[in-house]
């Protein structure tokens, strides 16, 4: 009993202890996923061009390569904005923002492993491969600045990505910029473990060093000095070259010519068009190679046969295949195709939306792009009248009441005919 | 020590006074006056409890520190042990029973109106404005087509938007409340209206809100880790500013990248 009253004290202490003092300082964790299979000595270097470049959470360095809106620091900034007077300002204002509303999911380091992710499905997005899904470029290329905060605007129905839209304007881009930096700094570390194991920093690439070695003369330390040799030889240019990279796919990004846009407007949504919309989404149109319903299925319901296959996992060595049936994303994770009956649309409801992801495909799954290739302006603008259909039973699209009611196809469809 | 019981009791009661005496002065008190009619008789109910409650209490502290003073000081008398008084029981029984009788009686008029549906204004209810779905951790809006009547499943026409309810001000409006998952609670402090959102249950609820503006939309319920992020608002508008944002909602809904402003084309950088 007195054993039990004195734990109980000790517990009670704790807690108490536990809220006071500063808080241990946040840092940006690796990516094991991707450096795991590197030897130490090369982790250790990425480890430091990290540090170098980007900083620590609570000491961010705005790397000015980027197209990221930092702004020029104003020492005459008043007491009010009295952060302003910092160089990199805006960065700083976006991770406050950031370590408020999104770390609790998306973790510190942008790994969408924050404490709140493991309850989550979907997971949050992982913002270290520099994928976006939802997004209004063209096929492989990076989300714009405004697609980004169109998705922090309206959240993402569907999952658990709720909307924060009342944050105003000001505040979403400051997020967004802080946010495309934390994916800079991920794709950059991802990028350069890529390229490590290129010139033999692999754990495998040394130990079959040591092995393959007949004298039996060479040793592992040898071995390693070498790679971190090479490595030191190449390791400024190959980050010059990575960053440089990244900063000319996010600068691309927001160039109007990256953007979607269709051809034509769109398709009223006539019983024609949608069934001409319905026969491609069956892949019923010959020469079409369409085959939505592999993965939707034919009522649309994402259960298509794809789904319950067992699929290789890409660029495994040796080659091997999932344990779960049904698609994965490039984050490994298993994946659904969309259920088009539920009227849940992530990435947005806008036909443009649904004709974008059509056009370019869905970034970092298995949805492709079908723009320009399989399909015509209008036959995308088909499966779009199609799609918008599905949750009412292919009778009608989702479309503006005014236009409905002017349209003469339509009245003949609600009177019957 | 002689008199430590009786400052100790007094100095709770003082505070206790003293700090509702002080709460509107330190915007502890209420949201501002309410913004609807029905807020304002919900109001006064509060008031009137408050009153009853507060005369009671005061009462009490008197009795308490009469006692207290007499009886706490020096002068240790024997005490005298009772054992039951009925006139005293009926007392303490009749005496409350009656107050929440009163109160239970006075109050049916404001919360029938308030709750009881073939009470709410028949245009309104016939013509919801809105379907609010509440999840984890955002309002979702679904307003009918301009037009139209909000049906119970989604419709071709309909308007979506989140976290922003837009209503017209100055008339009755109902919204129907659902939830997607857990329990939440659409509460609009300014309005005093707060109603649970259950799983399952769709809900109508009416309120009326006579000032043009902005007021807060929380949730009120705890639901889950982020309770917190549920803040939404609504915005009351006249007839006119109502009918514009929903053809402007329309305007972003059905914008298919061409015959609509590009939205998401960059905008050119100065």
């Amino acid at each position: 009993m007195i054993a039990q009253t004195k734990s109980a004290i000790a517990v009670l202490a704790l807690l108490a202890l536990a809220g006071c003092g500063t808080p241990s300082e946040s840092s940006f964790s690796p990516n094991k996923a991707k450096l795991g299979s590197l030897i130490p000595e090369a982790q250790a270097e990425i480890a430091k061009v990290l540090a170098e470049n980007f900083g620590t959470p609570n000491q961010l360095i705005a790397w000015e390569r980027f197209p990221i809106d930092y702004d020029k620091p104003d020492p005459q900034a008043d007491d009010e904005h009295k952060n302003q007077r910092e160089a990199g300002w805006r960065l700083k204002e976006g991770r406050n923002l950031y370590m408020t509303h999104c770390v609790h999911c998306h973790g510190v380091s942008g790994d969408g492993d924050g404490p709140t992710a493991k309850f989550l499905n979907p997971l949050p997005r992982d913002y270290r491969l520099g994928k976006f899904k939802f997004k209004s470029t063209l096929g492989p290329l990076k989300p714009s600045r405004n697609d980004l905060i169109h998705i922090v605007e309206q959240g993402i129905p569907g999952t658990y990505m709720p909307s924060f839209v009342l944050l105003g304007d000001e505040r979403l881009g400051l997020i967004v910029d802080y946010v495309r930096w934390l994916s800079i700094r991920g794709d950059t570390e991802v990028r350069l473990a890529n390229e490590l194991i290129n010139i033999g920093a692999g754990e495998n690439d040394v130990s079959d060093a040591v092995t393959a070695d007949e004298s039996k003369k060479l040793k592992r330390p040898d071995v390693v000095a070498g790679v971190v040799k090479s490595i030191n030889d190449e390791l400024a240019g190959l980050v010059n070259d990575i960053t440089t990279g990244l900063a000319e796919d996010w600068a691309k990004a927001d160039l109007p010519e990256s953007v979607v846009v269709p051809e034509s407007p769109r398709t009223p949504p006539t019983r024609d068009s949608i069934e001409r919309g319905k026969k491609l989404f069956l892949s019923q149109v010959e020469g079409k190679k369409t085959k939505c319903v592999d993965c939707h299925g034919a009522s649309g319901r994402g259960d298509g046969t794809s789904t319950e296959e067992f699929w290789p996992i890409p660029d495994a060595k040796p080659a091997r295949k999932y344990e779960v049936a049904g698609l994965h994303d490039d984050w490994g994770h298993p994946q659904k195709p969309r259920d088009l009956t539920r009227g849940l649309y992530r990435g947005g409801r806008r036909p443009i939306d649904i004709y974008r992801r059509i056009f370019a495909g869905i970034t970092g799954t298995q949805m492709p792009g079908f723009g320009g290739t399989v399909l015509k302006d209008n036959e995308i603008w088909d499966v779009v009248n199609y799609v918008l259909s599905i949750p009412f039973d292919g009778k009608q699209s989702a479309y503006p009441t005014e236009l409905e009611e002017n349209d003469e196809n339509r009245k003949k469809i609600a009177s019957g005919n | 020590m002689n008199r430590f019981w009786f400052f100790f009791f007094m100095a709770a009661g003082v505070a206790a006074v003293g700090s509702f005496a002080a709460a509107p002065a330190m915007g502890w008190w209420f949201p501002g006056a309410s913004l609807s009619p029905l807020g304002a008789q919900i109001d006064d109910l509060f008031y009137l409890i408050f009153v009853i409650t507060g005369v009671t209490f005061i009462g009490v502290m008197l009795a308490l520190g009469y006692i207290l003073w007499k009886y706490g000081g020096g002068a240790r008398d024997r005490g005298i042990f009772t054992h039951g008084s009925h006139t005293l029981e009926v007392v303490w029984s009749i005496v409350p029973a009656g107050i929440l009788l009163f109160i239970a009686l006075y109050q049916m008029d404001v919360w029938a109106r308030y709750r009881v549906k073939s009470l709410f204004d028949p245009d309104a209810l016939a013509h919801p404005v809105a379907e609010v779905t509440a999840r984890q951790f955002e309002w979702r809006i679904r307003y009918p087509a301009p037009g139209k009547t909000l049906q119970d499943t989604p419709q071709p026409g309909d308007l979506y938007s989140v976290n922003d309810l837009h209503v017209p001000a100055g008339k009755p409006v109902v919204i129907r409340l659902r939830s997607e998952d857990v329990l939440h609670s659409f509460f609009l402090p300014h309005l005093r209206v707060k109603q649970d959102a259950v799983p399952g249950l769709v809900i109508p609820v009416w309120f009326q809100c006579d000032k043009v503006g902005e007021h807060e939309l929380v949730c009120a319920e705890l639901c889950g880790w982020g309770h917190y992020k549920m803040r939404g608002q609504i915005t009351a508008q006249r007839d006119e500013d109502f009918r514009n944002y929903l053809e402007k909602l329309s305007n972003t809904q059905f914008d298919d990248g061409v015959t609509t402003a590009k939205a998401d084309l960059p905008k050119t950088e100065e």
